[in-house]
């Protein structure tokens, strides 16, 4: 029953339509009282040969208002408690979004999507039922079980009612020990079903590796596995399910055996009239189905309740973003001031970076070149605002962006990742995903910036297009200037390009360069790469290793000084040759 | 499959307004907004039915228990009635009797509860089990299908079609219990107005043909909204989804308000087909039957009314007759409400059957093939291939791989390289030309032949959750761990690999977003290194690797290169420097063939994507 009370903010901020439901269900129960009683009286007035037409007609009369009474208020409690659950899931739905949108990496690094979506599914929909079924059962089988009670005790016996619901307390013994299988059974059975929809999620998102491998039947075969897992653990709650209806029987059972041992006893003592042990026979009967429905109500509530603690689970995790001291502010802009003494990410002991310190003036271009690894996305990352918890401050302008709300430092960025990810609508509005204000010329704009207008104009709907799941229509390079152009949509102060590059062709990768270079005159570029053509014209370039900075200067800096960079340079110049025989750099 | 039918309606009615679930989005919406025909329906219910034919054994015993259950029900009032009538009424009632009355009655209780279980947990079991059957069919399936399929479906959606549509299912079948447990309550309630008065159950036949018309009409009606509300979930589900995987670009460029704003009008929308859902049900399901039961009352109380004007009618008659109305309704009315269930059912079944019917099947090979891969070599002849059938990507494409070769495919982005590998390897069929392997029709190797002798490293890397160890092996247990070792140390992944606290046996979070670009992609390429093909084929696979480790990871294929055929495709013309031929692609055709030499000598857009290399360098420092 706890889940009422946790669902408790729900009812009272739907009290206008929980109170007119159950109005409206009282109603269609006192009107269902009524053609008992006419039928009684009809029949014992034809029994009597007292009818008269005119009489026979008031009552066949009442009858059908009574018909009709039932049926409006029938249609009142149905849609005010249904639709109740339905506003609950929406409630929960936008909860669970919300929630969504503001968590941070570590967040999603934790939880698989799939979990995610089983929660925003599956679970909603057993939270919902309780304010529907769980809210109906309820409220209809403590009226009906009470008044037969109440009319046990005053027209039967009232020893002998005490004597008959002597066995009711097992009903509660049994609710609280099936109550509590049920709800770790109904948890598990909800941790599998997030199993088998993280199974699925990843083969249908890895699909082209698994196709690649040949792998289908294992993958097949795998997902078996899963699935004779929730079987198992499904077939526990169907066990303990099924133990509601026979307990209760067994229960319902021992008052019978009750009435007939006491009830014949009072009935041979004359103590109580054969008459009336039928009719407490009877009102047993009517408390047959109160009691099966709670039977009933069990599962709804645990099932609700399970989910619920799982949906609140979810949504107690904190953001690991440190909170800013204030609420609001502009964005920020000026100088890049970049000195962390010390980073690692949670629950990694290895420190990822340490020791970067760099400034960067407003329109100043940065590279960072360095092995697979070895940091330069980190780097990136914590101007990003993924993670607070590092030893030393950024500024921009002087700021710390620690100070500030995420957004105020995220306004000036754009942000071009490593693996970019694409939404399923039209070309245009991937672009500018971030300005939908923005018209058609400055979409165009921004692609032809980033070199992709030609390759837009190409395609079938040219910027209608759509561009399919994560982009999957599209090449590679695309996908990436597609990407760029999104991030050049917001005019950013801090341009980032992380690898961006790398999916594009030399002459592709010159003209976006060039006309980066043309267009962002007193603007912050950092730039990433492996094809450290990408950098050669940066202001200063940092070579990174195992998240520490090695070598650092411009171009012509790093080449006199004959290490890792003019390496790689001079590699990358012989290979280009294709003449395959070693030359020194210099 | 519980007695107790008089009230369970108001229970068992409308609860879930079904939940979940996904659609195709790609599906044009006027479609969905038409109703199911009822033959389609009809079909579909045949088909669903048929997935619990494995467990009937589990469902027939159920049913008997349930049946015998139901006569136990008639059977247990007996003992009361006769406890009363014979030996309380006449006050014949010793301590004995009673007692032995109580224990007969106790054991026919437990009897109950034991039939009640039985029947209860079976059917839940095969239910279960035929559900978990769909699931496995679905599934499968998805695994013939082609890619072109999940280009155009979103995994939302397919993804909840395997999981939560399934779902529906599960009230599908309770509806055919309700049905089987309610047909018979029907006849028989029927056949007792019957013998007592013939011309009143007429009467109450009356109401039948408003019945199949208010059945008719909502099956019509409802599989209608029940169709726009699953589309709207399942938008809503796609929406969900998308935003989960694509969280980190919202946040960066702060669209989270945007896309809340936007969730929440699909949300609200949602709410509101639901609403009018409910509206039908409550306006149509047992409420109705309700109604009927009352006029139906009316009408029988009527003619019983006019009746005794003129002959005698008693007391008892009346009582019977109405009570046998009510028997008669009440089955109907439960039936009705599980009504709902069955219209989500055949939508959620439609759904299904859409996937497992969907013909976009993954390319096939010829019936017989057996071809065996030995040499490697490899022969295109004319290939055309469009992925929409219409637009060509790749026109009149012709080359020759020799075994041991290494071939170099180099052109502008979106020139079509990545798209002859995605035909060589089969995942998209074409339907122009030919390829040919070691002088033989592609078609002409199973598939598995293919998959084993032919590597790919994909230009977009991609983890499973796991390991390190179990992202290499993938399913394959025969690779030992050594094999692992030994392909992470040839793409140099040892090195990082080796500094993570569990080493090879660390964890794998989903997308592998603990690792670099870099490292997620030598991950990627040690997988198919350790499969050892005898045809590689490398799409971008060191776009995102440092040349430091390019060139030894490059230094080590030159050493592994006897035997093997090795395709390639750079925009870094360094990386396929040791290439026998390059082909220049643009715009889908070849427009250059040849060594680098020669096409250097050809001065044409070889040339001409070199000088830029080389211009970019000329810039800079005249070195070398
Ligand atoms: N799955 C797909 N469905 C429809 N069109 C596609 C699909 N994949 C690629 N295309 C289109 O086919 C053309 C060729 O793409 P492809 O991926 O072969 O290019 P690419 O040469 O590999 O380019 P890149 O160097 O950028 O990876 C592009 O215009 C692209 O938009
Ligand atoms: N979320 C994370 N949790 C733990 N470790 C991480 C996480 N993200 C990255 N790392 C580790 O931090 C190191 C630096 O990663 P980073 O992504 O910054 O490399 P990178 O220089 O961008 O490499 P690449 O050139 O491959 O993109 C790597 O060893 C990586 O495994
Ligand atoms: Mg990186
Ligand atoms: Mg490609």
């Amino acid at each position: 029953m706890g889940i009422f009370k946790k669902l408790g903010w729900f009812f009272k901020a739907e009290k206008k339509r929980y109170i007119w439901g159950l109005i409206f269900l009282l109603l269609a129960d006192l009107a269902g009282l009524i053609p008992p009683r006419v039928i009684g009286i009809l029949a014992d007035k034809m029994g009597n040969k007292q009818l008269t037409l005119s009489l026979l007609a008031e009552w066949l009369v009442l009858l059908a208002m009574a018909a009709i009474i039932q049926y409006l208020s029938r249609f009142g409690w149905r849609t005010m408690i249904w639709g109740g659950a339905a506003t609950l899931e929406r409630e929960m739905r936008s909860r669970l979004f919300a929630f969504f949108l503001k968590m941070d990496a570590t967040f999603f690094q934790k939880h698989r999507t799939g979990d995610l979506m089983a929660h925003a599914t599956n679970d909603l929909n057993a939270i919902q039922n309780v304010a529907g079924a769980g809210i109906l059962t309820l409220a209809d089988s403590i009226l009906t079980g009470s008044t037969t009670i109440i009319a046990m005790l005053i027209f039967v016996d009232w020893r002998l009612t005490l004597m008959a619901i002597l066995p009711m307390p097992l009903l509660a013994i049994m609710a609280r020990v099936l109550g509590r299988h049920l709800h770790t059974a109904f948890g598990e059975s909800q941790a599998a079903f997030s199993r088998l929809n993280d199974k699925t999620q990843e083969s249908i998102s890895g699909i082209k590796v698994i196709k690649t491998f040949g792998q289908e039947d294992e993958d097949v075969a795998d997902f078996d596995k899963i699935v004779d897992k929730t079987i198992t653990i499904n077939k526990k709650v169907y066990r303990i399910d099924s133990l509601f209806d026979p307990a209760i029987s067994i229960i319902i059972g021992l008052t019978y055996v009750i009435t007939i041992i006491y009830g014949g006893t009072l009935v041979v003592n004359q103590t109580i009239t054969v008459g009336q042990l039928i009719s407490f026979i009877a009102y047993i009967g009517a408390l047959v189905w109160p009691m099966f429905a709670i039977g009933r109500l069990f599962n709804v509530i645990e099932r609700g309740n399970a989910s619920y603690d799982r949906v609140n689970e979810l949504l107690s995790e904190k953001s690991q973003a440190v909170a800013p001291k204030v609420d609001s502010a502009p964005v920020v802009s000026g100088d890049l001031d970049y000195q962390i003494d010390r980073f690692s990410y949670p629950d990694d002991p290895r420190p990822a970076l340490q020791q970067i310190h760099f400034k960067l003036r407003q329109g100043q271009t940065l590279g960072l070149v360095g092995r697979v690894g070895a940091g330069k996305t980190t780097i990136m990352k914590l101007l990003l605002r993924e993670f607070d918890h590092y030893q030393g401050q950024i500024t921009i302008g002087g700021q710390d962006i620690r100070d500030v709300p995420a957004a105020s430092v995220l306004g000036a960025i754009g942000y071009v990742p490593q693996d970019n990810f694409l939404f399923s609508t039209t070309v245009r509005d991937n672009i500018r995903f971030a300005a939908m204000d923005q018209d058609q010329d400055a979409v165009e704009h921004a692609a032809a910036q980033s070199a992709i207008h030609d390759d837009i104009l190409h395609f079938s709907q040219q910027y209608e297009t759509l561009v399919g799941e994560k982009g999957v229509s599209l090449s590679g390079g695309q996908k990436q200037r597609l990407a760029i152009s999104r991030a050049l949509m917001v005019l950013p102060e801090i341009l980032i390009l992380d690898d961006a590059l790398s999916a594009v062709d030399a002459k592709t990768e010159e003209t976006i360069l060039e006309n980066l270079k043309h267009d962002r005159q007193n603007k912050t570029t950092i730039i990433a790469a492996h094809r450290l053509s990408s950098v050669m014209n940066a202001d200063e370039i940092l070579v990174i290793d195992n998240g520490q900075i090695t070598e650092r200067g411009n171009h012509q800096e790093l080449l006199q000084r004959a290490g890792w960079y003019a390496e790689m340079w001079a590699k990358q110049q012989v290979e280009s040759q294709l003449g395959g025989e070693q030359h020194d750099a210099e | 499959m519980t007695q107790n039918k008089e009230k369970k309606t108001k229970q068992q009615s409308d609860h879930q307004e079904p939940t979940d679930v996904t659609t195709s989005t790609s599906e044009n919406q006027s479609v969905w907004a038409q109703s199911i025909p009822m033959k389609e329906q009809g079909q579909i219910i045949k088909r669903m039915l048929k997935f619990t034919l494995p467990f009937k054994w589990l469902f027939i015993i159920a049913i008997l228990s349930a049946t015998a259950l139901s006569l136990l029900n008639v059977f247990l009032p007996r003992i009361l009635q006769e406890f009363m009538d014979k030996y309380l009424t006449p006050s014949r009632g010793t301590t004995r009797v009673i007692l032995g009355f109580a224990a007969l009655y106790f054991l026919g209780v437990l009897l109950k509860a034991v039939l009640q279980f039985v029947s209860n947990y079976l059917y839940s079991v095969g239910s279960e089990k035929a559900l978990e059957s769909v699931r496995r069919a679905l599934f499968s399936k998805l695994h013939t299908l082609g890619m072109r399929y999940f280009d155009l479906t979103p995994a939302g959606s397919i993804v909840s079609r395997v999981t939560n549509d399934t779902m529906s299912l599960m009230d599908f079948l309770q509806f055919f219990a309700s049905i089987l447990t309610g047909l018979l309550g029907i006849i028989t309630a029927y056949f007792a107005m019957a013998a007592l008065n013939g011309t009143g159950a007429l009467v109450v036949l009356a109401f039948l043909p408003i019945l199949l018309v208010a059945i008719w009409y909502y099956a019509r009606y409802s599989s209608r909204v029940y169709r726009r509300m699953r589309e709207r979930l399942s938008e809503l589900n796609v929406k969900l989804n998308e935003s989960i995987e694509g969280i980190g670009v919202i946040q960066e460029f702060r669209q989270e308000h945007r896309i809340g704003q936007e969730f929440e009008q699909t949300n609200g929308e949602y709410l509101a087909t639901r609403k009018a859902m409910i509206h039908t049900n409550s306006l149509l399901l047992s409420s109705l039957i309700n109604l009927l039961y009352a006029l139906a009352l009316t009408a029988v109380l009527a003619y019983f009314g006019l009746l005794s004007e003129h002959v005698f009618v008693e007391a008892g008659v009346i009582y019977a007759f109405t009570t046998y109305v009510q028997n008669f309704f009440n089955p109907i009315s439960d039936m009705m409400d599980s009504l709902s269930f069955m219209q989500d059912g055949v939508v959620a079944g439609k759904r299904i059957f859409r996937i497992l019917d969907d013909s976009t099947i993954a390319p096939q090979q010829h019936p017989d093939a057996s071809g065996e891969i030995t040499a490697g070599k490899i022969e295109f002849r004319h290939v055309s291939f469009a992925y929409d059938g219409e637009h060509k990507v790749l026109n009149d494409i012709s080359f020759i791989a020799e075994p041991g070769q290494t071939i170099g495919i180099v052109g502008h982005t979106g020139s079509g390289k990545s798209s002859i590998i995605n035909i060589m390897m089969r995942f998209y069929e074409f339907y122009e030309g030919q390829i040919l392997i070691d002088g033989k029709d592609i078609k002409d190797y199973p598939m598995t032949e293919l998959r084993r002798k032919m590597g790919l490293v994909l230009q977009d890397s991609f983890m499973f959750y796991g390991d390190v160890a179990s992202n290499i092996r993938l399913f394959n247990q025969d690779i030992t761990d050594r094999q692992i070792e030994e392909a992470a140390e040839f793409v140099q992944a040892d090195r990082f690999i080796n500094k993570l606290s569990r080493g090879y046996h660390a964890r794998v979070i989903e997308g592998g977003t603990q690792f670099s670009s870099g490292e997620r992609q030598l991950i990627s390429f040690a997988r198919t290194v350790v499969t050892d093909p005898k045809i590689l084929v490398l799409d971008e696979a060191t776009a995102n690797i440092d040349t430091e480790t390019e060139s030894m990871i490059q230094e080590g294929l030159r050493r592994l290169r006897r035997g093997r055929t090795t395709i390639a495709i750079a925009h870094r013309l360094s990386t396929i420097k040791d290439a026998e031929q390059i082909i220049v692609l643009d715009a889908g055709r070849i427009v250059e063939h040849g060594t680098h030499d020669q096409l250097l000598a050809q001065k044409g857009r070889y040339y001409q994507l070199y000088q830029l290399q080389h211009g970019v360098d000329a810039t800079a420092e005249p070195t070398a």
